[in-house]
């Protein structure tokens, strides 16, 4: 999976450019706040078409310009060559998604097209933030490599909003009640996914985490559902779970006036261990910053195993200046995996070119000053 | 404001139609004989003054009830409900359905403001219980969206104890279509709706 030329018009501080990407990826270099992020949010914009910063489309607009355009070109193969362009007019709020000059009737059928993962300084909030920082990241993760999850999540969070809003309301309880099958027969997909992913990926999260943690720590993953699930295993199974949970939490949500649970208070628990420190800990409540960043590091080289095994591509890697806060022995060892993990493309930025340590001196410099790019 | 803008402005309003269609229209009836667009004035006119909810069923009629209630052929022993009058026309044309129908003018939504007392349901309850034990199944064509679903839901919770069948419209594969094509979630609902051959 590579990205071949990327065009942009007015996103952020970039100006117009039109740029074409070295097959192996490249090394942007530049001080703070001349855009080095500005370019990796415009590159994962292709993605998931949004800001990874959380940025509303409005904001990416330059200043004083009606609209942004970023522009890919993405080769799966030689054969398969996509054209990804997308476009957000500030006036008419409108975002247009096109691929090979193809309006898409739906945005999420065009999610996911570049495969990439990217690793950012934000992504200790997911260990170190509260649950819905990690939901975001399970939702995100399987909308982008599991057919039917978003639509599925999207269903669930639409019944979800009908459900408390009855409830606000104060309605008569068989007028909230007819929701509850929606949410079992919805929610019941996205706990299913959420737990097999874990269950899936624990075993990786933690070689991946003793790999660059390099002494006797260690981390685990499960997911935590508020339904209770242990040896729920057929669909039918957690649905029947998920329907008798709900029907005893029933006081509970006329009380608090919204429904309390289900996959929305869902947690995906990292664990710490081992380091001297007697039974596991709940990585948030204990961890110490390094060991958070290299649980969040964990989590996103988990994130590329996913697209390659699930999409059966070598993922396109962005990093955003992340291993410049790790210690610099747990920095060497997370540059080692990065390049043994079969990664494609990379590209990463750093202040420095010294910074640069990735694949040797194979990657080629660019620099970018003022949002400008020079190769 | 000018005539030609202020009807290109109604016109605005409508589905489907946005300002330029609605300019475009206006000139087009413009370029016309006066007669058309007078013809076209009294048929609006005509649909709001003598055009209402049919008594019985609620779709859309100009007499005391529509043409579906009104006919003596039509078994009274089943009663399809839909959301909206212009579905009872899709049923119509699949030539398979010789019952009755009921519109509810549009389906339970709480983000909306929609509950019950905002759609035609009493009518239909009463119906079905005045009707001693003559309506033999109640057939819910709502959705299959999301507060189609929840609709449904509530509907056979009240009509089930009136003693009538409640059925739903099957879900599933297209006709004509390939299992290939078919998203999963339908192709899970075409399985466990499965009938005997």
């Amino acid at each position: 999976m590579h990205l071949t030329e990327l065009r942009i018009r007015d996103f952020r501080n970039l100006g117009s450019q039109d740029l074409e990407i070295p097959p192996e990826g490249l090394a942007l270099i530049g001080d703070n706040a001349q855009g080095k992020s500005n370019f990796l949010e415009a590159v994962y914009y292709l993605e998931t078409f949004r800001s990874f910063r959380g940025a509303s489309d409005e904001r990416l607009v330059a200043l004083r310009e009606e609209m942004f355009r970023v522009v890919g070109r993405v080769a799966t193969t030689d054969q398969d060559v996509r054209t990804v362009a997308v476009a957000y007019e500030r006036r008419g709020k409108r975002k247009k998604v096109t691929v090979n000059g193809s309006e898409l009737g739906r945005l999420g059928d065009a999610l996911g097209s570049l495969a990439a993962v990217l690793f950012s300084p934000g992504d200790v909030a997911l260990v170190s933030g509260g649950p819905a920082e990690r939901r975001r990241f399970l939702d995100v993760v399987l909308s982008l490599n599991v057919p039917g999850y978003l639509k599925a999540l999207q269903h669930f969070r639409h019944v979800l909003s009908q459900r408390n809003t009855a409830l606000k309301d104060e309605s008569p309880p068989d007028l909230v009640r007819v929701w509850d099958e929606g949410l079992v027969r919805w929610g019941t997909f996205v706990l299913l996914e959420r737990r097999a992913w874990a269950e899936e990926c624990c075993g990786a999260f933690r070689a991946l985490y003793e790999a660059v943690a390099g002494d006797t720590q260690s981390a685990s993953l499960r997911y935590a559902p508020g339904v209770p699930l242990e040896g729920r295993v057929s669909e039918q199974d957690v649905a029947a779970a998920y329907r008798q949970a709900i029907e005893s939490s029933w006081e509970r949500d006329v009380r608090s006036r919204s429904t309390i649970v289900g996959p929305h208070r869902d947690d995906l628990e990292v664990t710490l261990e081992g380091s001297g420190s007697g039974g596991p800990l709940d990585a948030r409540g204990f961890g110490s910053g390094g060991q958070w960043r290299t649980a969040a590091l964990a989590l996103r080289l988990v994130e590329a195993r996913t697209i390659r095994d699930r999409r059966g591509r070598s993922p396109l890697v962005l990093v955003d200046d992340v291993f410049a806060e790790l210690d610099e022995g747990r920095s060497e060892r997370a540059l080692e995996l990065l390049e043994r993990e079969e990664t494609g493309q990379v590209i990463l930025t750093a202040p420095k070119a010294s910074d640069v340590r990735f694949r040797g001196d194979v990657l080629p410099r660019w620099h970018i000053a003022a949002g400008r790019i020079t190769a | 404001m000018s005539l030609i803008d202020q009807l290109a402005e109604d016109l605005a309003r409508l589905p489907g139609i946005g300002p330029k269609t609605a300019l475009r229209l206006v000139y087009h009836l413009m370029k016309g004989t006066p007669g058309d667009a007078r013809r076209l004035a009294h048929s609006i006119r005509d649909l709001a003054d003598r055009v209402h909810p049919c008594g019985r069923c609620g779709n859309f009629t100009e007499h005391d009830l529509c043409t579906v209630c009104a006919d003596p052929r039509r078994d009274p022993a089943v009663i399809c409900v839909v959301e909206e009058p212009y579905e009872v026309g899709a049923i119509e044309r699949t030539g398979r359905y010789s019952g009755l129908y009921h519109v509810l003018g549009g389906r339970l939504s709480p983000l909306d403001g929609v509950g019950p007392e905002e759609l035609n349901m009493t009518t239909l309850l009463e119906h079905v219980r005045g009707a001693n034990g003559i309506v033999k199944e109640v057939i819910v064509a709502t959705n299959p969206s999301v507060e189609g679903e929840a609709t449904a839901v509530y509907l056979e919770g009240a009509l089930r104890p009136l003693g009538p069948r409640v059925t739903r419209l099957a879900r599933g594969i297209p006709v004509g279509s390939d299992l290939e094509f078919v998203d999963g979630s339908t192709l899970g609902e075409a399985l466990l709706g499965r009938r005997e051959m």
